[in-house]
């Protein structure tokens, strides 16, 4: 490893810790990555950004051995590697710290550590903790953790979680004898600055032992880390800089393709709230989530809720939708109480919820465009509880047209369309439901970019027909662009709420500390 | 399958696969006649259609329940209990014994439907407790005999499901009417339409605000009444009831139901495929006899046959956990 200390920054003569040329990976209906490669130097640090869908997790899932390349090949140290596992790449030098981080919270930092690599201190079947432990301690100091290895990694904050996830990539060093690269997924998005500074401090001292991959969203951090930036976009690598010679105008540009963000989301038709209240809610709580909740929605408003993962936004989201049972506090329909924890008085009442998880909560993969969208209001196509099935039929074509869906017909299975048009089948839904307020929970998630637009679009043309909706979107960018007023959520409370009108958007760092 | 689905393209293994209980039933006749002749007359025909409707009802109720992704164990309990029913109630209720015994048969789907539902556990075991809690009803009921229902009472009563109109015998216009009741349930009502949405997605079912609850409830309370049906149909053939009468009739039920192609992941099937699957049951049963094969040892046949079934109506492969 010493003989390594001196690093060499890319583009000299010695191979690539890491490499990749050419890969394409290619799934029923999108190209995920389209002929891209990317070399990382020994020592290096490289950034890679781009928007959601741009292709840099399933760059990552190719790197780590989830996805195989349809075709390209990827080299440690100038050797063409193929990976079938994420152990299999972990074998070869490449680590992954997790956007979402991947400790097990109930087990101890020692038991994560050296997760599946158990034997290394077992002899006949019964482990050797005290072993484990030092060797955990070796691994804790090369990021200057002092904490005993025993620590439940529950007890642990967000930055030590992730310095504790670094220091495992990194136990790598003990085990390979070549490149080490760390791949670091939207590593700062649960951090708090000072953390953050922490974070970038290690992987400056560590670019002696390893090579990183920065990927982020956040322009500046990836500027001030990186030794040169990749950019994605469409499944491409549409550029590439060194950090130096960029600002984040520049590579903001590279990586959306266009200038204008007002333009993107559909700012000229935001529109201005109405002065009725279609949802109060008032002192919500969930123990372990949220407390004190207290808003308005207005007719014709999008009321974004912005907060780190564990703000309780997302569970917020849920208990709104009936999905999950308040444990106080009521919640008003246009002046009617609404009956907690339960979805069927959530939807009676017009609250209709874009989940998350599509596939699970948001439609039923197996049957078709028309029954999908008639779901939620069956009894509006029965008479006496038999279908009605022509008149069924009917609506889901109005639909399919008035909302641009791309599908064979109505009674196509709705599993086989593209996420965007299955997107646009549950928000057909909750129309015809008959639906005033709803909740997105990240609407536009696992939507190609193009779609991303058309929903985009829809939901403009929602808040002008009078619907109003409550927004939990993938990015601030976005979150922003949509939204006419935005609460942040800190620890389970509102600790802010930023206007966010057209022509009048805030910042992102307006927000950003409101909510760490 | 729903009407709505669009038209698979054409291709043979396809279409193999779709109707390979209709093929399976043919060749499985076909195969039992060509060894004895005597086994495609008109009237073994008739035998056959007429003996599969008390397997049918059983088996129609607990496919809805399969195809929600649960199972029930309680059809041939509860079978049972309405044959005991019948035979005991006939001297003192009249014919009110048979509605007391389906509405019995309700009441212990009632049962099983609330403790899965509402207790949350497992169907499985919802079931199978309530079907203990219902042989030893049966036996407390019967004395622990079998109780012999009286040519007059058989007459009076029971000649909807024992006689002969127009050379056909009763039983069969039963099996054929629940036959066609419960497909039009099952495609062209909402109920039906549910069922399908919450086997196949119930967790979108619930966002969507439909009472799954509810349904399932339902299902529950339709699968035992049907399984009573099918114990008055039974022991009004047997002209006897008894507490064991359905005994032997669960494994065949619920290999009906599989064989038939419905999937025990939820969903998928329906009730003419259990029909289907039971005539395949029914032709491996007389079949059997036909050709000579040990009662007793038809039980391994069943047994042999549902896991096959499963093994190949499941796509296993994208199952990752199976419990």
């Amino acid at each position: 490893m010493s003989a390594r200390a001196a690093s060499t920054p890319a583009g000299a003569a010695e191979p690539a810790a890491l490499e990749i040329v050419d890969a394409t990976k290619a799934f029923p209906g999108v190209v995920a990555l389209d002929r891209v490669s990317l070399r990382v130097g020994r020592g290096e640090v490289v950034g890679l950004i781009g928007e959601n869908g741009a292709g840099k997790s399933s760059l990552v899932k190719v790197l780590t051995g989830v996805y195989t390349p349809d075709s390209g090949e990827i080299r440690v140290a100038g050797r063409k590697v193929e990976f079938h596992s994420p152990r299999d790449a972990f074998d070869h030098g490449i680590g992954l710290v997790f956007q979402e981080q991947s400790l097990m919270l109930n087990m101890s930092i020692a038991e994560n550590m050296f997760l599946g690599r158990e034997s290394e201190f077992a002899s006949f079947g019964v482990l050797n903790k005290r072993r484990l432990h030092a060797a955990t301690r070796r691994e804790l100091a090369k990021v200057d953790l002092d904490i005993a290895p025993s620590t439940i990694c529950a007890k642990l904050s967000f930055g030590q979680r992730q310095l504790v996830e670094i220091a495992k990539a990194l136990s790598l060093d003990g085990r390979i004898d070549g490149a080490i690269t760390v791949l670091l997924d939207e590593p700062t998005s649960v951090l708090e600055e000072r953390e953050v500074k922490l974070l970038f401090r290690k992987v400056r001292e560590l670019r002696a032992r390893a090579s990183f991959v920065f990927i982020s969203h956040r322009l500046d951090e990836v500027l001030e880390i990186s030794d040169r930036v990749y950019v994605m976009r469409d499944g491409k690598v549409t550029g590439e800089v060194k950090a130096g010679e960029a600002d984040v105008h520049q590579l903001h540009r590279l990586m959306v393709g266009r200038s204008l963000q007002a333009e993107y989301y559909r700012e000229a038709r935001q529109a201005a709230p109405g002065t009725r209240v279609v949802l109060r809610a008032q002192g919500l709580q969930r123990h372990g989530a949220f407390h004190d909740i207290k808003f308005e929605l207005h007719e014709s408003e999008v009321l974004g809720i912005a907060g780190v993962v564990g703000s309780g936004r997302e569970e917020l989201a849920r208990c709104l939708a009936g999905l999950e049972s308040l444990d106080g506090g009521t919640v008003e329909v246009e002046g009617q109480a609404l009956l907690p924890g339960s979805a069927t008085a959530a939807v009676r009442a017009g609250i209709g919820y874009i989940p998350r998880e599509r596939k699970v909560e948001g439609i039923i993969g197996a049957q078709s465009v028309a029954e999908n969208m008639t779901l939620a209001r069956l009894s509006g196509f029965a008479t006496a509880g038999v279908l009605r099935r022509r008149r069924e039929r009917e609506v889901a074509r109005h639909w399919i047209d008035r909302l641009h869906i791309k599908t064979p017909g109505e009674a196509t299975p709705i599993g086989s369309l593209s996420g965007g048009n299955q997107q646009k089948v549950v928000l057909a839904k909750w129309r015809i439901a008959g639906s005033k307020v709803l909740v997105l929970d990240h609407p536009t998630r696992g939507v190609d970019v193009g779609a991303k637009e058309d929903v985009y679009e829809l939901i403009r043309d929602m808040t002008q027909e009078g619907l109003s909706l409550i927004l939990l979107a993938d990015t601030l960018e976005e979150l922003i662009g949509l939204s006419g007023r935005i609460l942040v959520m800190r620890d389970g409370r509102i600790s802010a709420e930023v206007n966010s009108a057209a022509g009048t958007k805030p910042q992102q760092v307006a927000l950003i500390e409101h909510m760490v | 399958m729903s009407a709505l689905r669009a038209p698979a393209p054409y291709n043979w293994r396809h279409m193999l696969r779709r109707h390979a209980a209709l093929v399976a039933l043919v060749a499985l006749t076909l195969l039992v006649g060509l060894r004895e002749p005597g086994f495609l007359r008109p009237e073994t025909m008739m035998v056959l259609v007429s003996d599969t409707t008390t397997l049918f009802l059983m088996a129609a109720g607990a496919t809805f329940v399969i195809m929600l992704g649960s199972i029930d164990l309680s059809i041939q309990a509860v079978a049972s209990l309405a044959s005991v029913m019948i035979a005991t109630m006939f001297p003192g209720w009249g014919p009110w014994a048979i509605p007391a015994a389906l509405l019995a048969g309700a009441a212990c789907g009632l049962a099983c439907g609330w403790s899965h539902t509402r207790l949350r556990i497992p169907s499985f075991i919802a079931t199978l407790a309530v079907s203990g809690v219902v042989v030893s009803l049966s036996f407390w009921l019967s004395n622990e005999a079998s109780v012999a229902i009286t040519q007059v009472h058989r007459d009076a009563w029971l000649g909807w499901a024992t006689g002969q109109s127009l050379g056909i015998r009763h039983e069969v216009y039963v099996g054929f009417g629940a036959l066609l009741f419960l497909i039009f349930v099952q495609k062209a009502t909402v109920f039906g339409r549910l069922i399908e949405s919450i086997g196949h997605g119930e967790l979108a079912a619930i966002a969507s605000g439909i009472r799954v609850t509810r349904v399932k409830l339902w299902v529950f309370v339709l699968s035992g009444l049907l399984a009573a049906l099918s114990g008055i149909v039974f022991s009004a053939r047997m002209a006897s009831g008894s507490p064991t009468l359905a005994n032997e009739f669960l494994l065949p039920s619920i290999a009906a139901i599989v064989v038939g192609g419905t999937a025990l992941t939820g969903g998928v099937g329906g009730i003419w495929q259990t029909y289907l699957g039971a005539l395949i049951v029914s032709v491996l049963r007389i079949g059997m006899t036909f050709v000579g094969i040990n009662v007793f040892a038809q039980q391994i046949v069943f047994g042999t046959v549902l896991i096959v079934a499963v093994a190949f109506t499941i796509d296993r492969s994208r199952i990752r956990v199976v419990k």
